[in-house]
């Protein structure tokens, strides 16, 4: 266990000093701060559009962050020979998979909440001159708690497959994994809707067992101010960890198998 | 008392997909080895012998096909078998943000250190492999050698009773090969197990005890690396003026003539009727001085007779 915190905690230490690391940091506060600040707003719409292009922007950059960092780090880690020398100590591999999990979700987490940051200080900043603004809603923090929580799922999907393949081929399946997920809830009725019993028996496999990061999306919800209940809160939480939990046994399972050439 | 390392009929084939259809590399063939407690073992092998691949068996890092490998009696595959063993790879890589105590702090927090222990071993090893000066200069900005350096340095850092170095000198400078072997004798003289793995032979000579000489994935010879220097029976080097080689051929020497020197190579036990020889056909005796047969003599007559095995096979 205290392999495990030990990686994870080198890892993110690591990740600060990286300059691809900080050179997306930048890019990513970029981002964020030039979008919603080059709005016009009109009065009336200064919430939706706020948080529309808010959420939306760091939505896409959170798990385009995820997939480009967590993709990359294991078969990196393997083809430089970095983890000789760690893998050679008395921890278990699984340990390490777990160490480098847990220290690329604190880097990504770190990120995501750095953005978030931004775009709450502008809310409420901007908010405070437009004459209709509520500020920041409870919505809004609903909406980026659903953002972290796809990241640490979708960051245990990149350790899947990255764990047995490399970075070129992991990030292609994720990238769409993380599509497929995201229309689970439209697969779903789509193919209930389907007269074949092999088309409608697929949709729910697909929606059952792929990750549902539809469930996890609340940014639409955000922009109408549409109330998320406190039990469905803590059921995607729960949701969320035990299918990270469940992917990175898997993961582990992989890892502990392969040679490193 | 459990060997620090044993292995047995070890064997490792790794097979290529190829543009052209599967191909199997033979790595290594069933090897069987032992290191004693307090043992320094040398393989000694030329590139694509299989060195690498052996050591890889003994840390998990690769699986066996066949055969089985034992760290201080334990499977590879659990980790408590790296417990007591330090490993220093062939062109190590480190983490390469970090600082060098960072790294030598964060194998030894893997080992097990905690607190006062862990900064004090810290600060031993790298004033043992003198980088206390570089301590704080990020790896990335360190060359060879002194990656090399702290390397070693985390492989120390935790007292190992095993101590596993893949190449440990290729590529330094004359100071920090110096360096690397006497931290070696200094960890010898401590009761470590040393498995030191390497193409140069000089280095195997001067450190090991015993010698494993793999070619191609075989093992051809092993054996105290005394008995290996003398082998051959002594031999001696004769040096004679005024005499012709015709007149000493019925003993057979070997013959460097260079002008009225003659310089002849023979068994010791043939050394006396040579001179007699010499002296009857009024040559003169200059020198007369015994050769000492070098590792390297053994390492090349076993490269020549295992002849095409050089480079693993590949079927
Ligand atoms: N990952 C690999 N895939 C295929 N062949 C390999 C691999 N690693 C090593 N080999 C082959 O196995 C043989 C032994 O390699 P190695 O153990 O690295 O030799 P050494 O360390 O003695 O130079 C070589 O012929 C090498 O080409
Ligand atoms: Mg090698």
């Amino acid at each position: 266990m205290n392999g495990v915190l030990n990686i994870a905690l080198n890892g993110f230490r690591e990740a600060r000093r990286n300059r691809v690391t900080s050179v997306l940091f930048v890019f990513a506060f970029i981002m964020v701060f030039s979008t919603t600040v080059s709005i016009e707003f009109t009065v009336a719409t200064f919430d939706r559009v706020m948080t529309d292009f808010g959420l939306g922007v760091i939505g896409l950059l959170s798990p385009a962050l995820t997939i480009f960092l967590g993709t990359a780090l294991i078969p990196r880690e393997i083809e430089r020979r970095t983890i000789f020398m760690v893998v050679a100590k008395p921890v278990s591999r699984s340990a390490f998979l777990v160490g480098r999990y847990l220290g690329n979700v604190i880097t990504v987490v770190f990120l995501v909440v750095i953005m978030s940051a931004l775009f709450l200080i502008q809310l409420e900043v901007a908010g405070a001159s437009a004459t209709f603004s509520t500020g920041i809603h409870r919505e809004h923090l609903v909406a980026l708690y659903g953002l972290l929580l796809e990241v640490v799922l979708l960051t245990a999907v990149c350790f899947l497959f990255a764990s047995a393949s490399s970075q070129y081929v992991s990030s292609l399946s994720v990238t769409c994994l993380y599509f497929i997920g995201h229309m689970a809830e439209d697969l779903y009725t789509f193919a209930n809707r389907s007269k074949l019993d092999v088309l409608r028996y697929a949709g729910k496999a697909i929606y059952y067992v792929l990750p549902n990061f539809d469930r996890l999306d609340f940014k639409a919800r955000a922009t109408y101010f549409d109330p998320t209940s406190n039990s469905e809160l803590l059921s995607i939480t729960a949701y969320t960890l035990a299918y990270t939990a469940l992917v990175l046994v898997f993961a582990t399972q992989i890892f502990e198998r392969r040679d490193f050439k | 008392m459990t060997a620090a390392v044993s292995i047995e009929n070890l064997t490792k084939i790794y097979t290529l997909d190829l543009l052209k259809g599967r191909r199997r590399v033979v790595a290594l063939e069933n090897l069987t080895l032992s290191i004693g407690e307090g043992h320094v073992m040398g393989v000694l092998g030329p590139n694509g012998a299989g060195k690498s691949t052996t050591i890889k068996l003994l840390l998990n890092l690769i699986r066996p096909t066949t055969g089985s490998a034992r760290v201080f009696g334990l499977d590879p595959s659990n980790a408590e078998a790296r417990r007591h063993v330090g490993f220093l790879p062939e062109n190590p890589a480190p983490y390469e943000y970090l600082t060098g105590e960072e790294f030598v702090r964060f194998a030894g927090g893997l080992s097990g250190l905690r607190g006062a222990e862990l900064t004090a071993r810290v600060k031993a090893v790298l004033e043992q492999v003198q980088m206390d000066r570089f301590t704080g200069v990020q790896i990335r900005r360190y060359s060879k050698g002194m990656t090399q350096r702290i390397a070693l340095a985390q492989a120390l850092v935790s007292n190992p009773r095993l101590l596993i170095l893949d190449e440990p000198t290729s590529g330094l400078d004359v100071l920090g090969r110096q360096l690397i072997r006497d931290i070696i004798v200094a960890e010898k003289k401590k009761g470590t197990s040393v498995l030191l793995c390497s193409h140069i032979i000089p280095d195997v000579e001067a450190l090991a005890e015993d010698v494993a000489i793999l070619i191609g994935g075989k093992l051809v010879r092993s054996g105290p690396v005394s008995e290996m220097l003398s082998s051959e029976g002594s031999r001696v080097e004769l040096v004679f003026e005024g005499v012709d080689a015709e007149r000493l051929a019925s003993l057979e020497p070997e013959v460097i003539q260079v002008g009225r020197r003659l310089t002849l190579r023979t068994g010791a036990d043939d050394a006396r009727a040579l001179i007699e020889a010499a002296q009857q056909a009024q040559g003169r005796l200059i020198s007369m001085q015994p050769i000492r047969h070098s590792l390297e003599d053994t390492f090349l007559d076993a490269v020549r007779s295992s002849q095409n095995k050089v480079g693993s096979t590949i079927e």
